[in-house]
């Protein structure tokens, strides 16, 4: 069964493509505003970016963050949602959000959760009883969380699996799930359905998919599964086949990548969309990304570093007081990390600022026709010698035209 | 030099009105309260926040929070070479009044006696001594406006013996003269703190010496005290009288330190505010009360935002409450925040209380003003509920140096266990934003953010058939229709 093609609400505007890489940079319109591609979106898990308001989420230019379906239909719940109109209004962010179907969660839990074709039973968190998560039910709560971008429910199940035919299944089911949510769709004028393409390491049951997946004509396009613990040559070449057999006028959503090397390596094989916790994460373990890589400033060596965190950063933090910032040192946060939640605060949204930042960099350089310089530049600056490069990235971008070991 | 301008006062124990000012700071008006910081910042708050939602004039900052190296090491805050470097070291904005302290706010009592050189503090990774002069030569370099002078004050102990107050006494003049003489002795052009004579929290008999001494040798280098026992203010010296009084008598409620204020305190450092935001409480009172309604019983002075009885509402914190917090969200998100135990409760929270104390120090101000203080503090205490609320739900984690060591010997967790080990034989896998790559130990580390809400899961009898189960599609269905 191939339902009709579904109601999109919003316009890919493609506004440039690198004549090497498949790089693109394009505006997405979305029903909360334009977003620019490639984006990274930072994951508000709870409806709350990690201690920072809304105000300080749209300070360090996010127009785009994720929720959780999953851990909204647990809290504060679907009559809530529906009680007070939305996710949008319950965390008061006037811009788009993303929401996840919830299947991944129910998967990280593997023992707490158990597939079948009607969908994922648990056990509720809450007092134990069995529940029922089926495609249905997780298009109802994503509607009733009213979020511009929804997910399919698919059936994740983790790439490094060697069952073959169990990931054939999933991938298959996850076909069939996605035509019962788009049946179960309520608002396609208002909220965009994404598919989500499967099928593991398998670069044959990836095209499979693909084709599948293309052919219901979602407006937007996501490719899932990874980031689970797979080799990085395995994890580009799944983007690189499945950008390969994609609609040029839709938008690319790889899920959960976030690491800044991974984001520019995607970004050159066609993806436009990522979202990862890692950022805000790490953020409250200390750590704060920097175009030189990760400093975790609970080293006692930045105890006496009164520079900003990094130098030359826009973000609210870095930028010294004459300036409009905070002049916030790395000596100070070294000072307040894991002892008061403002120090997690602080380093939340610089890190939030440095992917936002590094997006807007690749954009930049995609509609100038330069990114294979960027992607050389981004690499010399993070690893002092190319010795050091990554052996998976050099060969992912040999793979689109880009020689990083070229002078 | 720091500016003390009484604008209305009544004679001795009645509140009082008057103005702070000093060059490049804001003024504050009094009575009135400054922020209390920990390790630098308003707890919950980051520096970007204080600017825009929290509206103080001044900060109370304790040296304790800064020198966990001393005396090993040179503490890291003395090598940032900048003027005021405390101020620049905190990010704290240029016109925000700074006042130095030794001891946080209020102190964590030490289990080691003050010498006659010498007192004890708590670090973060400790307890520590820290001499007078030590004290005098932070106070030069880091600069702050105002610096409390250093206390004598045996914490945690019942009873004082009267031998005990007498070198209390002693000490603390010693320690009194030698931060003014450290001011005396600083260049021509060098930063002028000013300075802030503590007054004992004992009678005055006891330490009669010392405040004779304050009032015939001192007065003229002092700008203000500070009162550690405001039922004590009835001994100050009238030669005192005309200088700000900062209170470190930390009231336990609003009742209270209306009973401060009518005594005739000035600034305020108010605890209660940052212990009422950790247990997820709304301060909710105004002054003066509204009118009340005939035969209704006392209202609360706070609402408990655990209940979930605020789950559905979509009314603000406070009704006319104009803070960041309640002109942006509702007591619904704010609810589930807490509930979700995401940092943000906390800090909407923390900014709607120091807003409910703002616009109360501002009415009291106007009481005084119309001569209506005494009625109306009357029926402040009619109306509202003696107590704050008992705190119902958990706060935010509790750091090291949040209590003291007697503490440490309880059995209890001080946090409750946040993650435990899953069941180890089926590995979990497709967890967002591992580093496969990187560290082999970390590879199959589960997302903690996938898991909240669901630790403990295994003692719902993991082991259960689920295909046996009954699933409540009924349930469910209800819910999505």
């Amino acid at each position: 069964m191939v339902p009709v093609p579904m109601t999109s609400s919003l316009t890919f505007e493609l506004l440039g493509k690198c004549s090497v890489t498949k790089a693109r940079a394009a505006t997405l319109h979305l029903p909360h505003g334009p977003v620019p591609l490639p984006i990274f979106m930072p994951v508000a898990t709870q409806a709350s970016l990690k201690g920072l308001t809304p105000d300080q989420l749209e300070e360090t230019g996010c127009r785009l963050c994720l929720n959780n379906t999953y851990h909204l239909g647990l809290k504060p719940g679907q009559a809530t949602l529906d009680a007070i109109g939305g996710a949008h209004r319950f965390q008061s962010w006037p811009h788009n959000i993303l929401t996840d179907s919830g299947g991944f969660q129910m998967v990280s839990l593997l023992k707490l959760a158990k597939v079948t074709e009607e969908g994922v039973r648990f056990l509720s968190p809450h007092d134990g009883s069995p529940m029922l998560l089926t495609p249905e039910h997780s298009i109802s709560l994503q509607n009733s969380i009213g979020s511009d971008i929804i997910m399919q429910l698919d059936d994740v199940i983790a790439t490094t699996s060697p069952d073959l035919a169990r990931m054939k299944d999933a991938m298959e089911r996850s076909v069939r799930w996605l035509d019962r949510c788009m049946q179960a769709h309520k608002y396609p004028e208002k909220q965009n359905l994404f598919c989500i393409i499967q099928g593991g390491l398998d670069l044959g049951l990836r095209r499979e998919c693909t084709k599948a997946m293309v052919e219901r004509d979602t407006p937007g396009i996501a490719i899932g599964g990874l980031s689970g613990g797979e080799a990085k040559d395995e994890y580009c070449k799944v983007v690189d086949t499945c950008t390969g057999l994609l609609p040029e006028k839709k938008p690319r959503y790889v899920m959960g990548v976030g690491y800044p090397e991974d984001l520019v390596v995607s970004v050159a094989l066609g993806a436009d969309m990522f979202d990862c916790v890692w950022p805000t994460r790490t953020a409250r373990f200390g750590n704060a990304i920097t175009a030189r890589g990760v400093l975790n400033l609970r080293n006692a060596v930045y105890s006496e570093d009164f520079g900003p965190i990094e130098e030359g950063c826009r973000c609210v933090c870095c930028r010294p007081s004459e300036d409009g910032g905070l002049g916030i040192t790395r000596a100070y946060i070294y000072h307040v990390t894991a002892k008061e939640t403002a120090g997690a605060h602080l380093l939340t949204m610089h890190n939030v600022h440095y992917q936002l930042n590094l997006m807007k960099m690749v954009r930049k350089a995609i509609l100038e026709d330069r990114y294979p310089t960027f992607v050389k530049e981004f690499f010399s600056k993070l690893y002092n010698e190319k010795s050091k490069y990554p052996v998976w990235a050099v060969n992912a971008l040999k793979g689109v035209g880009v020689n990083l070991l070229d002078n | 030099m720091l500016d003390f301008a009484l604008l209305k006062t009544t004679g001795t124990l009645t509140p009082r009105l008057g103005r702070l000012s000093l060059a490049g700071r804001r003024s504050v008006l009094t009575p009135g309260f400054i922020g209390s910081t920990s390790r630098g910042v308003v707890p919950h708050i980051s520096q970007d926040n204080f600017q825009k939602s929290l509206g103080l004039d001044g900060v109370y900052v304790a040296l304790e929070d800064f020198i966990e190296k001393h005396p090993q090491k040179t503490p890291p805050i003395f090598h940032l070479d900048a003027p005021a470097s405390i101020r620049k070291f905190t990010s704290l904005p240029e016109d925000t009044l700074l006042v130095l302290g030794a001891r946080r706010n209020p102190p964590i009592p030490s289990p080691t006696a003050n010498t006659n050189t010498e007192i004890s503090l708590l670090t973060s990774v400790g307890y520590r001594s820290l001499s007078c002069e030590y004290y005098a030569a932070a106070a030069r370099k880091l600069q702050p406006d105002i610096v409390v002078g250093l206390a004598d004050i045996p914490l945690g102990q019942e009873v004082v013996g009267a031998k005990r107050k007498d070198k209390m006494s002693d000490r603390t003049e010693t320690w009194t003269r030698d931060i003014i003489a450290k001011q005396k002795s600083l260049g021509e052009g060098e930063h002028r703190f000013n300075i802030f004579a503590p007054i004992l929290p004992i009678e005055r008999d006891l330490q009669s010496w010392y405040l004779e001494h304050l009032v015939d040798d001192m007065v003229s280098k002092i700008s203000g005290v500070a009162i550690y026992d405001a039922y004590l203010l009835d001994d100050l010296p009238e030669e005192l009288h005309h200088l700000p009084r900062l209170s470190f008598h930390a009231p336990a409620s609003p009742h209270e330190l209306l009973r401060h204020i009518s005594l005739g305190m000035d600034l305020f450092t108010i605890p209660f505010i940052s212990s009422a935001t950790d247990a997820g409480i709304a301060l909710d009172f105004v002054f003066p009360p509204p009118q009340k309604p005939n035969g209704g019983s006392r209202q609360t002075l706070g609402i408990d935002m655990w209940h979930t009885e605020q789950a559905l509402s979509v009314t603000p914190l406070g009704e006319n409450c104009t803070c960041y917090a309640c002109t942006k969200h509702h007591r619904a998100y704010i609810q589930h925040l807490l509930s979700a135990k995401e940092m943000l409760g906390w800090v909407l929270i923390q900014i709607h209380n120091h807003a409910v104390l703002s616009t109360f120090f501002t009415s009291v101000r106007a009481s005084i003003e119309a001569g209506t203080f005494d009625a109306d503090a009357a029926a402040f205490e009619a109306f509202y509920e003696p107590q704050l609320p008992e705190k119902t739900g958990q706060g935010p984690r509790v750091r090291g140096y949040q209590f003291g060591s007697e503490e440490h010997a309880k059995a209890e967790k001080k946090n409750p266990k946040a993650f435990r080990k899953l069941d180890e034989e089926i590995p979990l896998k497709v967890a967002h934003g591992q580093q496969p790559n990187k560290k082999p130990a970390m590879k199959d580390v589960i997302d903690d953010e996938a898991l909240v809400g669901l630790v403990g899961m295994e003692d719902a009898n993991g082991a259960m058939q689920m295909e046996d189960l009954k699933l409540e599609d009924d349930r469910t269905a209800e819910v999505k229709a």
